[in-house]
């Protein structure tokens, strides 16, 4: 039995396409409501319900044997995980947002909001302006559009939420997506079936 | 006055049990190496920084606890046994009998970021074999071919019978450590695997690869098993990455070829040897472990392994309860021409593991093959560590242990 965490929120439906395309049949998992774990024998896994900040701690300690992540998140913490594979739905960006489309000039010092404070420190240094970073745990548009930051670093995949703030995406950063992640000593014990799943998923045109 | 009872952030107190569990524990590892030669060495937990310097990575600097005397000396806890043994033995080296075998037990302390599980002081048990000269009593060299990898590489390779790279006492010390390795492990509660690799093995690859990505990306990528990356930049990685093994060990050039048969072979005997330790082959598993210099820099890791590297995951843990390997650069470094092999072992960690794992190991599930290439059919064995999985939203497991809650 693998023991597979899967995110809430925007990533869990490309994550449940990708387990789809790997052959899972995931047979009553969407009507499970609010269980937090469910096991889906035909399938030889347990599921885990996870937020995306709590889910690279639990494959890291082995809790969970594999998950699927943001690569926004995996990111911003110091894990030891492998990354098989990067899914092909539900990508976004890192998007430098603000109320104008202008970047601070040279040598000016900024405000900049993120729930992403690593990221947006690598950002920072190889620009010609200062950034004080300001973290943020949700609602980062909010920050520049009511002024407590000139800049902020977040997600965007449509853009809509900026236009309903009046606010401008300036710069696409980094693609973010999916990722598969596998815990070390969980790969090699069921390195066979993590695999097949990839091998599947590749075929699929799943992961890229 | 009230007094508070915490500690730093990533130490622990033992009392009652814990500590009688620890001991228990330390006591019949010490007793395991002393009858196979090993003698104790007592170090000290505070040492100077300057000697080290010139074989610290920014990765390993960043762990150091490091602080100015009253005297205006750099010092540093002790984060790392083998350094200190290398420095305080090498100059020393040609007025002792070799080889020398000790052990060495205590803690070592480490910056380790704060999240749960994580431990900034660790009590080790350790041994180190320095200067092997001949072959190991009761042992002899291992050579030949794998049944899995077909006929020897042609050229630049010792004929068989003469010493291969990097010569026979050598592999008899590498293989009379791991054996003892297993040995350890293997007399614990809970199901065990060690996974071997070579280090520097995959360089000539990494240093070859294509497709724009550097050398020291490609390495990563491999240890992180990045399929599509690895592909784009070096098909002849990408078996590597999902197996742990090349399709043929010639891929790796001549010389890397030799030494992963020779890997091959011993595994193969010592999984005979230890049938409850489940051991496979994985060069991805150590593709970081670099004896190029601009690669090493690069992976930034502990970087002084130059031969058999080995780490070893104990019950349903996901991080190393164990590893080691060879290192002779590191005493060459310190002007010790010889070569030196050794392992540690994380006490708590092992216990942690034998408290959670206990008990069983079961077949290797189903066709889809959790016998992949690099590992032993012998020692295909999986550990049973969740007996039964609950249906119930939250509810705690049957190993008492809710997703809420994290080791």
């Amino acid at each position: 039995m693998i023991r597979l965490a899967l995110p809430k929120g925007r990533n869990l439906s490309p994550a449940l396409a990708a387990l789809r395309a790997a052959g899972l049949g995931l047979a009553g998992y969407e009507e499970s409501g609010r269980s937090l774990r469910m096991a889906l024998p035909e399938d030889g896994v347990e599921m885990l319900s996870l937020k995306d900040w709590d889910l690279p701690l639990y494959v890291e300690h082995g809790v969970a044997d594999c998950g699927i992540v943001g690569s926004d998140v995996l990111d911003e913490i110091d894990g030891d995980l492998l990354v098989p594979a990067r899914l092909a739905a539900g990508r976004c960006r890192f998007a430098l947002i603000g109320r104008s489309r202008e970047l601070p000039p040279a040598g000016s010092q900024v405000r900049l909001a993120t729930k992403y404070p690593l990221t947006a420190r690598r950002l920072v240094e190889g620009r010609p302006w200062g950034a004080e970073i300001v973290r943020l745990s949700g609602s980062v548009e909010l920050a520049p559009a009511l002024c407590l930051a000139e800049l902020a670093l977040d997600l965007v995949q449509t853009g809509r939420t900026l236009a309903d703030n009046g606010l401008v995406e300036i710069e696409a950063v980094a693609e973010v997506a999916p990722c598969l992640v596998v815990n070390r000593a969980s790969f090699q014990r069921h390195r066979g079936r993590i695999n097949a799943w990839l091998d599947r998923m590749e075929a699929a045109g799943a992961v890229a | 006055m009230k007094v508070s009872t915490a500690l730093p952030t990533g130490v622990a107190a033992l009392f009652f049990e814990s500590a009688r569990f620890r001991r228990r524990l330390e006591g019949r590892l010490a007793a395991l190496v002393e009858s196979r030669g090993y003698e104790e060495a007592i170090l000290p937990i505070l040492d100077y920084l300057e000697p080290y310097e010139a074989l610290l990575t920014p990765a390993s600097r960043g762990e150091l606890y490091r602080f100015i005397d009253r005297d205006g000396e750099q010092l540093a806890l002790r984060a790392d046994f083998t350094p200190m043994l290398a420095r305080l033995l090498a100059p020393r080296l040609h007025s002792l009998q070799l080889p020398l075998r000790l052990f060495y037990r205590g803690d070592v302390v480490r910056y380790e970021e704060s999240r749960p599980g994580s431990r900034r002081e660790l009590y080790q048990m350790g041994v180190e074999l320095l200067g092997m000269e001949g072959p190991a009593a009761g042992e002899s060299a291992v050579r030949g071919e794998s049944a899995e990898c077909g006929e020897p590489a042609e050229g630049g390779e010792a004929e068989p019978g003469e010493p291969a790279e990097p010569g026979e006492p050598a592999q008899d010390a590498e293989r009379e450590v791991l054996a003892l390795f297993l040995e350890a492990l293997a007399g614990g509660g809970g199901p065990r695997q060690v996974v071997l690799g070579l280090a520097g093995c995959l360089d000539s690859a990494l240093l070859t690869a294509a497709g724009g990505t550097s050398p020291g990306d490609l390495a990563a990528a491999v240890a992180r098993r990045e399929r599509s990356v690895v592909r784009r930049a070096c098909g002849v990685l990408l078996p590597i990455v999902e197996t742990g093994l090349p399709e043929r060990p010639e891929d790796l050039g001549p010389a890397a070829a030799a030494r992963l048969r020779w890997l091959l072979a011993m595994r193969d005997e010592l999984a005979l040897r230890f049938p409850a330790v489940r051991l496979s082959v994985d060069l991805a598993e150590f593709a970081r472990f670099s004896r190029h210099p601009d690669l090493a820099a690069e992976a930034g890791a502990r970087t002084y392994y130059d031969g058999l590297v080995f780490r070893a995951y104990a019950g349903a843990a996901g991080v190393p309860v164990g590893g080691g390997g060879r290192y002779g650069s590191l005493f060459r470094a310190l002007g010790a021409d010889i070569d030196a092999v050794g392992f540690s072992l994380n006490l708590d960690g092992m216990l942690e593991a034998g408290e959670e794992g206990e008990g069983e190991f079961e077949a290797a599930e189903g066709a889809a093959g959790e016998g992949a290439a690099g590992e032993t059919q012998a020692g295909a064995f999986l550990p049973k560590r969740l007996p039964e999985r609950s249906t119930a939203g939250g509810e705690e497991g049957p190993e008492g242990r809710s997703p809420e809650a994290p080791r």
